[in-house]
């Protein structure tokens, strides 16, 4: 359903060009749970944004169910996320002066749900996942896993066919981590498309494929029964992080 | 997104700051307070002063000698090369369609005296219509009796004034008083009038229109009243009196006419000009309250870049983030014009009790206009700052800092 061909993402300053990815061609199947690991700076990012139609390649092809991303306009962008994916951050972003129940409604808002039926479909996408004593609650009142379950429920609540998330589990301790991890798990048992940044090899493990990325490009698939050795890998990229990460 | 959606969104925003909210809320509610009160201001002296002039009754058409080139001026008596007389008078009458009645007016200074108390008074010879006419209102006693014109009876109606100067609290009626070495029999007393069009009712005296000619020695009168009917054409019974005396008065336009629409007008134009001046004042504050808010608004599109970026990475278009922020801006505005309004109808009230003689009271059209001055300064000067959050690039907004 995802494919990129040829992908390049450039950044000019002045006279320096800085090569974010290059030449990234991956294909995603339906269904599928990827992670992205890599050093900082290494680009999974940058691919996560232009996969979730927030940033555009500088070059190449990045198609969407058949359909070329490439060139649409920001209105057709902003219904793809909005139909289509659902975004999970490291930080959480939850709107602070909203309670749990509003910022799950927020999407619907965007999609012209009437209020009742936002409502409604909120409720109910919180109540699944043991939120229902947390509706009015604001994201100050929660626990981290709190807010990072809340953030789940607004993703998915539209309904999207991919979910990416970007360090989901990075602010988190490991208990509140597994229970995210296993909400993320079920999404996509449930047939949701996941694509996971992170740098955590509890969480990669998890994933169907790992792909590796270095200095802006995939270096490294790895799948089935490789994936137990992946904490050697990470121990490695964690020496290569630069101290501002 | 739906509309009542993007205002509960955009409000929540504005709750979370109150005291922002408030303070900037506050240019807009200066503004609209200032246009409310100081129109309501020059609306009052605008009323108090076509009050005065009204008096002069609508149906009314006064004939001046002389020939000036702007209505609603004075002409100097006895400039005229032909001045006006009873005939005339007595010509219009008879000429005139649609026209209730012709009153002639006659007018000196004169000493009038009873017993060892004197006065100088105006004394005005004219008709018994004057009363109903000028809308004057008799205390007791009669008016001017009914005969015709040139017929002079040695009788006096006097003012509030005169009376209790001249008789101290004595009955006038029935009384004979001095005035030119003429004895006159007080027949009636005028009700407290006060001033009417610069003139001291109360200060004056009323004699038969030939009776004070002779007094005065004069052949002349000082005006003529044309009182016409409601339901006549203003404008042709101008024509027709400036065609009637034209006649008489050898083929020459020389006289003035002057009704209460033509001084109202001249006056009205003056106050209207005020009344725009002042809201034009009170409209500038409001244009510098919108800097105001387009200044709170740009802080909050900073503090709310990760907000923005969220909300556009879960699928809100440019126009949707627009649409929020243009909301704000504009709830800002108009909440300050709905406080403005409140604020300015509250000072005229407290105006008027401090006050009660000048009838304030906003107009409309500055209601009406500082409202929608004041709604659409918040979007106007909110543009920018909506536009600059409509246009975050969400990678960067949602960027950990």
């Amino acid at each position: 359903m995802i494919r990129l061909e040829n992908i390049w993402k450039t950044y000019e300053m002045g006279d320096q060009k800085l090569h974010a990815l290059r030449e990234i061609n991956e294909e995603i199947r339906t269904g599928e749970h990827i992670a992205l690991i890599g050093p900082s700076g290494s680009g999974k990012s940058t691919l996560l944004n232009i996969i979730g139609c927030l940033d555009q390649p500088s070059q190449g092809s990045y198609s969407f169910d058949d359909t070329e991303i490439a060139h649409r306009t920001p209105q057709e962008l902003a219904d793809i996320r909005l139909h289509e994916l659902g975004f999970i951050f490291q930080a959480f972003h939850l709107v602070p002066r909203l309670t749990a129940l509003e910022n799950v409604t927020l999407p619907m808002l965007f999609a012209g749900i009437p209020k009742a039926e936002r409502l409604e479909r909120a409720k109910s996408v919180l109540a699944s996942i043991g939120l229902e004593p947390w509706f009015d609650h604001r994201p100050a009142e929660l626990s981290g896993g709190q807010k990072q379950r809340v953030a789940i429920a607004r993703a998915t609540v539209m309904n999207p066919r991919v979910l990416l998330a970007d360090e989901p589990t990075g602010n988190l301790d490991s208990d509140s981590g597994a229970q995210v991890l296993e909400l993320l798990n079920e999404r996509n048992r449930q047939g949701i498309t996941l694509i996971t940044v992170t740098h955590d090899p509890n969480v990669a493990r998890q994933a169907h494929r790992v792909l590796v990325l270095r200095d802006g490009s995939i270096v490294r698939h790895i799948e089935g029964t490789h994936l137990q050795s992946l904490s050697e890998l990470f121990t490695g990229f964690d020496s290569m992080d630069s101290p501002s990460d | 997104m739906l509309g009542s959606d993007v205002l509960q969104f955009s409000a929540t925003a504005l709750l979370q700051h109150r005291r922002r909210t408030l303070l900037s809320l506050t240019g807009v509610v200066i503004g609209v307070t200032a246009v409310i009160f100081l129109t309501g201001l020059a609306e009052g002296a605008r009323r108090y002063v076509f009050d005065q002039f009204s008096s002069l009754g609508s149906n009314i058409i006064i004939v001046i000698p002389g020939k000036t080139e702007t209505s609603g001026a004075m002409p100097g008596v006895g400039s005229a090369p032909n001045d006006l007389t009873l005939n005339d008078t007595l010509a219009l009458q008879r000429e005139l369609t649609g026209v209730r009645t012709v009153i002639p007016v006659a007018a000196g200074n004169d000493t009038i005296s009873f017993g060892e108390r004197r006065r100088q008074v105006v004394v005005l010879g004219t008709t018994h219509e004057f009363l109903k006419a000028r809308d004057l209102t008799l205390a007791h006693g009669s008016f001017l009796p009914k005969a015709a014109m040139d017929r002079g009876s040695q009788v006096i109606v006097i003012g509030d004034t005169v009376s209790r100067e001249l008789f101290l609290g004595q009955d006038p009626v029935g009384q004979v008083l001095r005035m030119g070495g003429r004895r006159m029999r007080v027949i009636g007393v005028m009700a407290k009038e006060g001033e009417r069009m610069g003139q001291d009712i109360d200060d004056m005296v009323f004699a038969p229109v030939s009776t004070v000619m002779q007094l005065f020695n004069r052949s002349t009168l000082f005006r003529i009243m044309v009182e016409q009917h409601a339901y006549t054409d203003q404008e042709y019974t101008k024509a027709r009196i400036i065609s009637v005396l034209r006649e008489r008065h050898g083929d020459e336009e020389d006289v003035t006419l002057i009704t209460q629409d033509a001084v109202l007008d001249s006056l009205g134009g003056i106050l209207r000009a005020l009344s725009l001046g002042l809201a034009g004042i009170g409209a500038i504050s409001i244009a510098v309250a919108g800097i105001g808010i387009m200044n709170v608004m740009l802080v909050s599109v900073s503090e709310r870049r990760a907000e923005v970026g969220l909300l556009k990475a879960m699928g809100a278009t440019r126009r949707q983030i627009l649409a929020i922020f243009l909301a704000e801006a504009a709830m800002l505005s108009t909440a300050g014009g709905v406080i403005g309004l409140g604020f300015g109808w509250l000072l005229l009230q407290i105006l008027r009790i401090i006050y009660p003689v000048l009838p304030a009271a906003t107009p409309l059209w500055a209601v009406v206009s500082v409202i929608a001055l004041a709604v659409c300064t918040g979007p106007l000067f909110g543009v920018i700052p909506a536009w600059r959050a409509s246009r975050l690039d969400p990678v960067l907004a949602l960027q950990r800092k």
